[in-house]
């Protein structure tokens, strides 16, 4: 095992320590654990553990971790920290609450991953607490039309069991499913029909996941419909079914496209990283001397090249690094090299141009043959 | 599907006049539609009317996808480094400022890098793409090392570029001179960076300008 | 009484406004109902495309891989011609003027407006005469238009003022090669460019113009050919090639005639073919015996040794393919340039043959058919003399008329304006021609056609002159009709039908048989579709040189395309004029050319300078040509957004020497005057342009037209207008000028 493995898997390990004790006392020394949920929890405990595992080993990755370090640093920045909170929020409302970016993107790619999302977060927030014992309801004593909320084992609100809220909490996973069922046929209808998906998407990465969510929500509809209208009817078999289908996406989260759930808040990271670069000084191009970068993310890159093995320092006098031309400038060098090789071949190279050819010269014949 | 191991792209930037069809077909592919992923510029215009055009040249170690800090960038078996993954590119330009060949472009409006993807919608089903089958100078050109060898033997692919220290090799082939091929083991592009637009000039001249009036 | 209607609201409504793939056009999960095989519908070239339809409407195109001239390539008009279509500009109904209504125009059902446009034509023939209704005409038409619409003006009107806009394109060309080999055609199909070691490039800025035959020139190099560029410009075809001859322009004779002069100097001269298959060779070496290097420097501005070394390379060449384009035609001896340019062809003896190849190359979509079956003024179908007794005989049998009662030639297009100007034309119909924009000094165009009695546009857009019409009919786009076209190398080729026309709009030759029924004279108007029209045709054309008459559309699906001459269904059509045995109704096997005695003509074609020569008062010369994502006046390309975008607005080249001289640095506003008129635009600062001269592009309207500047000389022959040179004197200007 490498060192960034094992660190990694000391990370891994303290979260799911971590997780394990928090369950311990979220249910009150298990007293509110059921035990018929136990196989869910240890999927849990498991994604627990790969998840961070496999986070741990990101955040260790070169470009991550200097991102990662310069992110929190200039989140934390003092004079710009009030500010940066301000706009922290602004953005989770705008790039997580509503996913404005996707909406940019296309509008039905928007709603497929709005209602997937939203869909998945409720159902979340219900069942991991659920699971780990960290809320349970009691009847109030001598009181059997309401239910009292335990967060933790602490009474919170108490609601009314035939109530509008009553029935709205109780049937908070069939509106998940009814967000993500929607979501998910959209985002298949696409995957089946644009022709650009069809060609990069892959099995695993991409439908994998739509059918694990898909399965999941359909067998927790019908767990209600079975209890609700059909008395139980086949109630175990589905229970199974839909624990299976919920163990698999747990055990997968880790490994596909379920991990950018966590991936992606990186993105808020990353706005502050070019909010302070484009404050800060500027890097311009050695050769054309536009700005194209601030000048920190240019450094920055130098280092993580060199972390990653990459070896662009030229040594040359005017430039240390190849980094320090704009991208624009790399496009017009790259003809240049070409270029030149193709005047070589022909024996018409000048020694005295370097720059295109000025008909005047060749009127006045400046330009030596 | 993958794009076939014959099936090979040859870019001659020397060929190139500027006409912008690669751009405006480059648009009109389905992993990208409506947006164009080429470059194509002037390199100089006020002394020439050189211009090129940059597709991805699909390095073997693509620099994007390692110092893409969010694993967005994936290169497929066939050696097509993909476009960023939607779902995990966070935008932080990296790869835009990384690549040596100044390829990737962030598209600011939806949060993401898209860059050329040799039209894997196209290429991994057999077909050209869309740049490649139209391009008036074939300056890009799309098919079988054989068949570049019959149609230009004076020109050789090479796929090694040297950037500083850096050497790259890469999927995609550019033609030099038949006749440098063998001696000349890369594109040296960094020494390149003080020369101006090339031209294959024959300078020729004895005449005074004359009569040149201005008002 | 026919003023252009330019306000807010008729741009509003008729734009032009730039279409973007939306909906169907930029969903990547369509599949189209079809697939249609056709061509682009710009330049001459005709590159293949596969048309995607769905629900009537061109959603997108695939390359056309199989179509050998093109196989797939496609320069950027062609990638977003596909955008054409359901364009909100689009014309679908007709229109009557009426400055009442906010926009100037007004709807008018269709048969109405036809009944108008006959009762407008049959009032100003009783008046004035037959001749004073004129028709203007395109070489974008497919030529079963083209040729219907020549037949309409002789048999139907009876006028003989029919012209096209063909006559500010190739008629140098045109005129040149019937006055020096006795057929106007390009000589030899592109696939012999692959086979020359020579390459010479006249006045033809192949990669913005005729950009996929880049290729072709590209291809040749591969295989060893060396490049001759002439061209005031370093364009980029020129910035590559092997020698750069930098000419002044309008002296492009001047250096034909010198190369001619250092050939016969040198012995690089194929007397065998010049002794057996030529005449007149003896006067023109007296006319080039004073052209010495340094004369022809002094007049061509370019540098002697170039000149040596361009005539070493060329006189010494075992295989050649000289092209030319506008850039020697655009002058008022445009017609002497192009003799000029087969002078040298003739004397190196590289003709009629693989590695011997000379042609024009033709501008505009069927600019080849277009100028062979009729709508020329002085020319009936099958490239016939509408002078010649016998041609007018067998015509007017085909067309069932008496030889008596068909008109004589009629003037060319720019004396159309002219005598519209003067009163003598009171009427006119227009098809496929936007002369408000292409025509030189455009400022007198716009005068002349308000003076019209009644004017008529057919066409899918309002373009800048229909908004001078009294009637405005609703035309068809390319893709809306089916015919046959013949492209830059002579190949006959088809264009299909994509989708149907939408709203009120009609195939254009339904128009024209629907005027002819109206004004009660439907004899030989009655055809229901265009197969029925190119068979006539081609009986029309049997015997002709154009001859069409083994042409059907099946053989051009099968083999794609068919070169003509094919005077019978089991010729295979001459890919390569000139070459022994060939197929020719003239010399009848007396010679490979066209003439009785089979021989080709040098023609003595002596240097003149340009019409307006510089002076002290306008010191540099202008330019004009196109840039490479705008088409001629613009009437589709500036309506098609991706292609305005690539070039928006014209800028005005020039060299920083010049620049420095007024004062100005790149994106300045300059205002350029000519004796005719001005135009304001930015300077473009470069290198790569002559000091003594600057360009300009004339896709655009109003103040950013450059033939508000050129001059109306014309050749004396080809009647071509001098838009190549003419003197102008430039400032910086005052004031940006309104964003309009």
């Amino acid at each position: 095992m490498t060192r960034e493995q094992i660190k990694a898997a000391v990370w891994g390990l303290l979260a799911t320590a971590i997780l394990t004790v928090l369950i311990i006392l979220g249910s009150r020394n298990l007293e509110h654990f059921d035990a018929a949920l136990v196989g869910y929890t240890f999927a849990s405990i498991f994604a627990a553990f790969a998840i961070t595992y496999r986070y741990a080993m990101w955040l260790q990755r070169p470009p991550t971790a200097l991102y990662w370090r310069r992110g929190w640093r200039v989140f934390f920045r003092r004079p710009f920290l009030r500010r940066n909170l301000r706009v922290w929020l602004g953005r989770i409302w705008s790039g997580f609450a509503l996913n404005l970016f996707i909406w940019r993107r296309g509008r039905r790619r928007w709603l497929a991953h709005w209602l997937i999302m939203w869909g998945c977060v409720i159902a979340a927030a219900i069942t991991f607490p659920l699971v780990f014992g960290w809320i349970h309801f009691e009847t109030p004593p001598g009181d059997f039309e309401h239910y009292r909320v335990f967060v933790f084992g602490f009474p919170t609100i108490k609601f009314a069991i035939d109530g509008g809220l009553g029935f709205v909490i109780f049937h908070g996973l069939v509106w998940a499913a009814l967000l993500v069922i929607p979501g998910v046929m959209i985002a298949m209808y696409r995957r089946m029909r644009d022709h650009g998906a069809g060609a990069v998407q892959q099995f695993g990465e991409d439908f994998l996941p739509l059918i694990l969510l898909f399965a999941i929500s359909m067998t927790g509809l019908m767990l209600t419909a079975s209890y609700t209208w059909m008395k139980g009817y086949g109630y175990d078999f589905l229970a199974i079914l839909h624990a299976i289908t919920v163990i698999f996406a747990l055990l997968w989260l880790p490994f596909g496209k379920f991990f950018h759930i966590f991936q992606r808040p990186a993105q808020l990271g990353v706005a502050f990283y070019k909010d302070v670069g484009g404050m800060s000084e500027p890097a311009r191009c050695a050769r054309c001397g536009a700005e194209y970068a601030s000048k920190m993310h240019v450094d920055d890159l130098i280092e993580v090249e060199k972390a990653l093995g990459y070896r662009y320092d030229v040594d040359d006098g005017r430039i240390d690094h190849y980094q320090r031309i704009c991208p624009q400038c790399r496009r017009a060098s790259l003809a240049i090299a070409q270029g030149k090789l193709w005047e070589l071949a022909r024996g018409q190279m000048e020694t005295t141009h370097t720059a295109g050819m000025d008909i005047a010269d060749l009127l006045t014949g400046e330009s030596g043959g | 599907m993958s794009v076939p191991g014959h099936m090979e792209f040859f870019v001659d930037p020397s060929r190139c006049i500027g006409c912008q069809s690669c751009v405006q077909a480059c648009s009109e592919c389905d992993t990208h539609k409506g947006q164009s992923m080429i470059h194509l510029e002037y390199v100089e215009r006020s002394v020439s009317t050189q211009t090129t055009p940059v597709i991805c040249m699909h390095c073997d170690s693509p620099t994007c996808a390692e110092v893409c800090p969010a694993d967005a960038i994936k290169r497929t078996a066939d050696g097509v480094v993909q476009s960023a993954r939607k779902p995990r590119c966070i935008a932080c330009n990296n790869c835009v400022l990384a690549c040596p060949f100044g390829v990737p472009k962030m598209m600011v409006e939806f949060d993401l890098m898209m860059k050329c993807d040799m039209c894997y919608d196209r290429t991994s089903v057999g077909k050209k793409p869309m740049c490649a089958s139209v391009c008036p100078s074939q300056a890009l050109f799309f098919g079988t090392r054989e068949q570049i060898e019959q149609s230009r033997p004076n020109a050789a692919p090479l796929n090694r570029f040297q950037f500083g220290n850096q050497e790259i090799t890469t999927k995609v082939n550019m033609m030099v001179p038949a006749t440098h091929a063998a001696r000349v083991e890369h594109i040296d592009v960094a020494a390149a960076l003080e020369s101006g637009p090339t031209e294959r000039r024959v300078a020729l001249s004895v005449m005074d300008p004359g009569q040149q009036g201005v008002r | 009484m026919a003023q252009a209607i330019d306000n807010t609201a008729l741009l509003e409504k008729f734009g032009p406004h730039g279409a973007f793939s939306t909906g169907l056009r930029l969903a990547a999960n369509v599949e189209p109902d079809r697939v249609v095989n056709t061509h682009c519908c710009f330049c001459g070239q005709q590159c293949g495309i596969q048309l995607k339809v769905k629900d009537n409407e061109v959603i997108g195109f695939e390359p056309w891989f199989d179509f050998p001239f093109s196989r797939g390539m496609l320069c950027p008009k062609g990638v977003k011609r596909y955008l054409q279509g359901s364009h909100p500009d689009r014309l679908l109904h007709a229109y009557q003027r009426d400055p009442s209504a906010p926009e100037g125009f007004r709807e008018l059902g269709y048969e109405r407006a036809v009944e108008q446009v006959a009762g407008a034509i049959s009032r100003i023939q009783r008046e004035h005469g037959p001749d004073a209704f004129a028709i203007l005409t395109g070489a974008s038409l497919t030529t079963e238009k083209a040729y219907l619409m020549g037949k309409f003006a002789r048999v139907c009107l009876g006028t003989a003022n029919i012209d096209y806009n063909g006559r500010l394109c190739m008629v140098s060309a045109a005129a040149g090669n019937k006055k020096a080999f006795g057929i106007d055609r390009a000589a030899n199909p592109w696939d012999d460019i692959l086979h020359a070691d020579m390459i010479w490039i006249s006045g033809a800025n192949v990669a913005e113009c005729a950009p996929i035959t880049t290729d072709y020139v590209w291809r040749a190099r591969d295989l060893g050919a060396k490049i001759i560029v002439v061209d005031p410009r370093i364009t980029p075809i020129a910035r590559t090639c092997d020698l750069f001859l930098p000419v002044k322009p309008g002296r492009d004779i001047a250096l034909f005639n010198g190369i001619l002069h250092l050939m016969i100097e040198r012995d690089w001269l194929d007397h065998d073919f010049i002794q057996n298959q030529t005449v007149g060779f003896d006067k023109v070496a007296e006319c080039v015996n004073p052209w010495t290097p340094a004369r022809t420097a002094e007049v061509t501005g370019i540098p002697e040794r170039l000149i040596h070394q361009a005539a070493e390379w060329w006189g010494t060449a075992k295989s050649s393919f000289l092209m030319h384009a506008r850039g020697i035609e655009h002058h008022s001896h445009g017609v002497q340039n192009v003799l000029g340019a087969i002078n040298i062809v003739l004397a190196s003896g590289r003709i009629g043959r693989e590695g011997g190849g000379y042609a024009t190359i033709t501008g505009q979509g069927n600019g080849q058919g277009g100028r062979e079956h009729g709508q020329k003024c002085d020319q009936l179908p099958g490239a016939r003399d509408i002078s010649n007794p016998e041609h007018r005989d067998y015509i007017a049998k085909v067309w069932g008329i008496k030889p008596e009662e068909m008109p004589g030639p009629g003037v060319d297009a720019y004396e159309i304006i002219r005598k519209i100007d003067s009163g003598e034309i009171r009427g006119l119909l227009s098809i496929c021609f936007n002369p408000k924009i292409s025509l030189p000094d455009n400022n007198f165009v716009a005068r002349a056609l308000d003076k019209l009695d009644f004017y008529v546009a057919i066409d899918f857009f309002l373009n800048e002159t229909a908004r001078h019409a009294d009637i405005v009919l609703p035309g068809s786009l390319h893709e809306e009709d089916e015919g046959v076209v013949t492209q830059i190398e002579g190949r006959v080729i088809k264009i299909n039908k994509a989708v149907e026309c939408p709203g009120e709009a009609r195939q254009d030759w339904r128009i024209i048989q629907d005027i002819a029924a109206a004004l009660d004279r439907p004899h030989g108007f009655t055809f229901t579709e265009p197969k029925e029209i190119f068979d006539e045709l081609r009986t029309a054309s049997r015997g002709g040189v154009a001859d069409y008459s083994g042409i059907t559309y099946e053989k051009i699906d099968n083999q794609y395309g068919v070169f003509w001459p094919c005077p019978s269904e089991d010729h295979p059509g001459t890919p390569r004029l000139f070459e022994p045995g060939s197929w020719n109704p003239v010399a009848k096997g007396a010679g490979p050319f066209y003439f009785p005695d089979g021989k080709a003509r040098f023609n003595v074609a002596d240097y003149t300078p340009p019409a307006e020569d510089v002076d002290s008062e306008f010191p540099i010369m202008l330019t004009t040509g196109r840039v490479v994502s705008q088409f001629l006046s613009g009437t589709q390309t500036r309506r098609i957004g991706p292609l305005v975008e690539q070039f928006p607005e014209p800028r005005i080249e020039m060299h920083p020497q010049l620049a420095e001289r007024i004062g100005v640095v790149d994106g300045d506003w300059v205002t350029t005057e000519s004796r005719r008129g001005d135009c304001t635009l930015q300077a473009l600062v470069v290198t790569t342009i002559r000091p003594d001269t600057v360009f300009i592009p004339y896709h655009w309207p109003g103040r950013k037209s450059a033939n508000q500047l050129t001059i109306s000389a014309q050749d004396p022959i080809s009647k071509i207008p001098e838009y190549k040179v003419c003197a102008v004197r430039l400032r910086k200007a005052e004031r940006v000028p309104d964003a309009k």
